[in-house]
């Protein structure tokens, strides 16, 4: 019993005199990632993390980040939120009042987007959302700013490109209701649709619930409707799904999506069945160019898969926060004064040049940036189609 | 007309995983009187196995080991997977639920509750968090009879369904295990002590169910060839629903539970704006449940959780 | 001999002495803990006693470990052992007064200390406020799952109710919202209808809970399972389909008036309540019920109508819980309220323990905080969490501490 609190008592002191050597008081820029790695879309969080990561590598292999002439060395806080949204309000007071992280980077998802924005915004942390697209995430919240365009843009755009391409008048939206995302585009489509074609031109607007596989029915309900083309604005295992049950129901008509689809799983799930189809996205991997390429194949190299768009998106949101902490100019060590300056700083950026297209910022911190339109080759790569901008 | 028979056709394949991932719940809930937490995840293991298996063995067919044609590769994927799943069940009673065998029911369902997670969050450790396509064993033909859209898979998947069920009915009818399982079902106090081995025949039972679940994952890849680790949680809460609205220990009454709530979910989705599905769906269950409390096979009875 | 004997004496100090205790350690802290950090090498004070800081960087340990040893376990239990024959002579004296009025000092003396722990960073107060809701939910559930011996899964179905119900009112009242348009009442009003809108959002759901109370009480088995699991999906759905709240996308904006002294006497409130509900003839009749249904029926239990009642009870403070819940976050959309929600409260109730008061809050905490503490092993941590729960299910079948009344006069009593 004695020898064994000795030992426990000499361990203690031995390792309290040397843990002050290993932690020395450099001044260090924290940035934290609020990412769902376990959960509903635990894709979405490993796209994250590694594109954060390779970030992260590239500043070690430059020695620190560089601001106002001297190097920083960075550190990533990456927590996981569990696609839960009291967890991502958790993760948020935790990294901004334990770590004392100057910027937030996350959560991806609207849902737990828009309560982590409001812990940001109150603690005055800046924080970017580089995959939420509802308008409340970003709204009346100066801290809060995102990296991808809004519903109300790209609605209009898959229904434009629809319309000026084949000419349709009657189109089908087959969606998710419980999940925000596709919901808000399906119906920012309807109106923009019904806006061109007259009420009633969207003949079928059907729904499932997440994690549903079989379409079956609403798939027949859309065949039977007599539409020309069927819209989905889903992820890309459900767009796996969606479009082969549709090809054995005997649909032959054209299906298009949106920048969800650009997954490089949506091809590598779905197979030749998906070949020849189009989406509106941020970005083209197939016939990308420059900085773009560059990260695509990097990742590609490092993980064994092309990145999805998150990891795409998740990288700008990076290297904006960088732009922005590099421009506030100065590290004063005191958490909050940085903080600040780096928002203003962030909402000063009014053009980024990103892999996902340029874009320029709002008011309230959200990017316009032009959509792409993709078709999927008969290779099963995304071909550059068109660009659409507002 | 062609409208409906096409959604029955599609509401028969949809019924045929639900009615084969109750019947392996509905095996241990009738038998042992647990639930089976895990089942759903036993299912997703399944379906990795058979994964694993499938593109194993075509791996070796395409080195030019082995020369087989495709129908062999499937029905092999499926023979070895459900084997080999059947270990998972036997497995997953040995350490989660036999050690449980006088604790209260509940408790036993929160294991099982748990290792669902740990099967769920290894997956996710062990393979990433990539979905895996599941590799198409047969190839998809299309035949149009008279409007009504129909594939070979559709049925090949009710007609492998049906076979299992009807080999599972026999086998409990007519085979010496099957009665000590119909015994155990009667009772379970007295039975074991007129020498039927109760733990022998809880492992049996926990591999049977998940033999099944694991026919009922290839049979989904084939279908649905998108599997993640996540997969299976769904399909656990809705064949558990299904399992003890048939009824317990019935197998015929899991079976038609389960294709009910394929041909509910269907056609409620059909009949109905798509967005009201689950609200509507469930709530006839819930209107079923209230008229018929015993569900459509089970015998009245006091089940009393053992606390 | 010695150890033992010290040992011993820590048995006789009653509650008061080991509450001064924990409040002066945490006076400590707020005098010393910044300095003391700086001394250890550490970076912050440890927000949860030092576990993800040792998981996350395990050469801080040493500091750790020191920090909670000199911060709370030496002054804790040395003022708790020194006080004790004061304080034993205090509850003596306050039990000379009514009952109420020692559970009221004991509970100030309490919440003081929380509110001065909590004081230190913001992620120990939501880390604070989720865990006594996590506390209420589970409760509720346990009379349920525990007293009544059902296996009811419909609790986060109750609680989106609630949440709902209580988020509803207040943004109607109290938020120019662009679902609802401008408030109706002047923000002062806010405090004082609050308690009205988590009443409001308790009886939604416990009128919710009528609806499956009605059908699924006809027969004794385990159909009150299923149907209190269709009755999640539907509300779910129901919630999502409904965009006058917002539908998928939730309901933000709620205003922030659920601070911690506001959760914490609706806890207190939650635990007081339904410790003298099961300890009630009512409880008594309840665990007769779950004993012999036809045994309490001839003796005169009114079988149904006690089960209606227990259940609406826990439906009530469960829809209470969802309204502070939705506060607190001030966000809610109907995925919160999943499959999930119902592995983790029924994770701890059968962890805590099954029939007992303590149990059910020795659950939520434990599990709560040990969400917190393992964070640092990210995925892991969901494969150590359900294997603990395994071996204690396996130890202790009906969890940590089943069975246990809760006494308040024996908790507050002098121990010499």
């Amino acid at each position: 019993m004695r020898k064994v609190l000795l030992l426990l008592v000499s361990c203690l002191v031995i390792g309290l005199i040397l843990s002050p050597c290993v932690w020395s008081k450099t001044k260090i820029i924290k940035v934290g990632i609020n990412a769902p790695l376990t959960g509903d879309i635990p894709k979405v969080g490993e796209g994250t993390k590694y594109a954060a990561q390779m970030w992260l590598e590239d500043i070690k292999s430059a020695g620190g980040l560089e601001v106002g002439g001297k190097k920083y060395p960075v550190e990533l806080v990456i927590e996981d939120n569990e696609s839960k949204a009291e967890s991502a309000v958790k993760v948020n007071t935790k990294m901004i009042t334990q770590d004392e992280v100057m910027v937030i980077v996350g959560p991806q998802a609207s849902s737990q987007a828009i309560p982590a924005g409001e812990v940001a915004n109150n603690y005055k942390t800046p924080m970017i959302s580089p995959w939420s697209t509802n308008p409340d995430t970003t709204k009346n919240r100066p801290f809060v700013f995102r990296g991808c365009f809004l519903d109300p843009f790209q609605g209009p755009v898959a229904a434009n490109f629809i319309k000026e391409e084949f000419g349709f008048t009657k189109a089908a939206v087959l969606y998710d209701v419980a999940s925000d995302y596709p919901k808000g585009l399906a119906e920012f489509f309807k109106k923009a649709w019904e806006k061109a074609n007259g009420a009633g031109s969207v003949v079928a607007f059907e729904s499932f619930t997440t994690k549903d596989v079989d379409f079956s029915s609403q798939l027949t309900k859309i065949i039977k409707s007599g539409a020309e083309v069927l819209f989905t604005p889903q992820y890309y295992n459900e767009v796996a799904l969606i479009v082969q049950q549709a090809h054995e129901l005997g649909w032959n008509k054209p299906i298009t999506g949106s920048d969800s689809w650009g997954s490089a799983e949506t091809v590598e799930l779905c197979g030749k069945d998906c070949y020849g189809l189009f989406f509106s996205t941020h970005y083209a991997a197939a016939g990308a160019k420059g900085a773009t390429k560059a990260f695509i194949d990097r990742y590609n190299k490092k993980y064994g898969y092309v990145p999805d768009d998150v990891g795409a998106l998740t990288w700008d949101a990076l290297q904006i926060v960088q732009k922005a902490i590099q421009s506030y100019g100065k590290i004063t060590g005191n958490v909050e004064k940085d903080r600040k300056g780096i928002r203003d700083a962030l909402a000063n950026i009014k053009e980024f040049d990103g892999i996902t297209g340029k874009m320029t910022f709002t008011e309230d911190g959200d990017p316009i940036k032009c959509a792409v339109i993709v078709r999927i080759s008969e290779k099963g790569e995304y071909e550059f189609y068109k660009s659409v901008c507002p | 007309m062609v409208f409906f028979f096409q959604n029955l056709i599609n509401a028969l394949q949809w019924g045929s995983f639900y009615a084969l991932i109750a019947l392996g719940y509905s095996m241990v809930y009738g038998i042992l009187m647990l639930f089976n937490f895990a089942h759903g995840d036993i299912f997703m293991v399944g379906a990795y196995i058979g994964f694993g298996v499938a593109t194993g063995i075509a791996a070796l067919a395409s080195l030019g080991a082995i020369v087989l044609p495709n129908w062999l590769i499937l029905v092999l994927t499926i023979i070895i997977s459900m084997f080999l799943t059947s270990f998972v069940g036997i497995l997953v009673e040995r350490l989660g639920y036999r050690p449980l065998r006088e604790a209260p029911r509940a408790s036993a369902a929160i294991t099982g509750l748990m290792i669902g997670i740990i099967l769920e969050t290894g997956n996710l450790a062990l393979l990433g968090a990539r979905r895996v396509r599941f590799p198409s064993l047969i190839e998809s033909a299309t035949y149009n009879i008279g409007g009504v859209y129909v594939t070979n898979k559709k049925i090949m998947i009710v007609g492998v369904s049906l076979m299992l069920m009807l080999a599972l009915h026999q086998f409990v009818r007519r085979s010496k295990y099957g009665m000590a399982m119909r015994a155990m079902a009667f009772d379970y106090v007295v039975v074991p002590l007129m020498g039927v081995p109760i733990n022998t025949i809880a492992a049996m039972t926990f591999a049977i169910g998940s033999a099944l679940a694991a026919a009922a994952g290839i049979l989904f890849g084939i279908a649905y060839p998108v599997l993640d680790p996540y997969m299976g949680i769904v399909f656990g809460w809705k064949a558990f629903v299904a399992a003890i609205l048939g009824g317990r220990g019935s197998i015929l009454g899991a079976t038609l539970a389960g294709f009910l709530l394929g041909f509910i979910e269907i056609f409620v989705a059909m009949i109905f704006p798509s967005t009201l599905r689950d609200f509507i769906a469930y709530s006839i269950i819930l209107l079923i449940l209230t008229f018929r409390p015993h569900g459509f096979f089970g015998e009245p009875y006091s089940a009393r959780l053992r606390l | 001999m010695l150890s033992r004997r010290i040992w011993d004496s820590f048995f006789r100090v009653p509650l008061l002495g080991w509450l001064i205790g924990i409040l002066i350690a945490v006076m400590l802290e707020h005098l010393l803990g910044d300095s003391l950090v700086d001394v250890l090498g550490l970076s912050k004070i440890p927000a949860l006693f030092g576990f993800v800081i040792i998981l996350k960087n395990p050469i801080l340990m040493p500091g750790a470990t020191l920090y909670v040893l000199l911060i709370y376990i030496i002054p804790v239990s040395a003022v708790a052992r020194i006080s004790s024959w004061p304080a034993n002579k205090l509850a003596a004296r306050l039990l000379d007064f009514p009952i109420w009025f020692s559970v009221v000092i004991h509970l100030g003396l309490f919440y003081a200390a929380l509110h001065m722990w909590s004081e230190i960073s913001a992620y120990r107060l939501l880390t604070l406020k989720l865990t006594l809701i996590a506390i209420m939910v589970t409760l509720s559930l346990n009379v349920v799952n525990g007293y009544m011996g059902e296996f009811s899964c419909s609790h986060p179905g109750f609680m989106a109710l609630g949440a709902y119900a209580a988020s509803v009112v207040t943004v109607v009242l109290f938020v120019n919202d662009r679902l609802f348009g401008p408030a109706l009442l002047a923000p002062a009003f806010g405090p004082f209808i609050f308690p009205v809108a988590l009443v409001t959002g308790g009886m939604v759901a416990a009128l919710g809970a009528l609806a499956i109370a009605i059908p699924s009480f006809r027969t004794r088995g385990d159909y009150l399972a299923i149907i209190s699991l269709a009755f999640m999906f539907i509300i779910k759905s129901m919630i999502e389909n409904l965009e006058v709240v917002g539908g998928p996308r939730g309901l933000s904006s709620q205003p922030d008036y659920a601070n911690l002294p506001i959760v914490f006497f609706w806890t207190i409130a939650c635990i007081w309540m339904t410790n003298n509900f099961v300890r009630s003839i009512l409880g008594k009749a309840l665990n007769a019920v779950r004993d012999d249904e036809m045994a309490a029926n001839a003796m005169t239990v009114n079988t149904r109508r006690t089960k209606i009642i227990a259940f609406l009870f826990a439906a009530f403070w469960a829809g209470v819980a969802g309204g502070l819940f939705a506060h607190v976050l001030r966000y809610v959309n109907p995925a919160t309220f999943g499959l999930q929600k119902l592995a983790e409260v029924l994770a701890m109730v059968y962890f805590g323990g099954l029939n007992s008061v303590y149990g059910s809050i020795v659950g939520a905490v434990s599990l709560s905080l040990l969400g917190e503490a393992l964070r640092p092993l990210e995925i892991f941590k969901w494969i150590i969490i359900p294997l603990l729960l395994i071996l204690v299910m396996i130890y202790r079948p009906t969890g940590l501490v089943a069975f246990k009344e809760l006494n308040v006069r024996n908790l507050v009593k002098p121990k010499q």
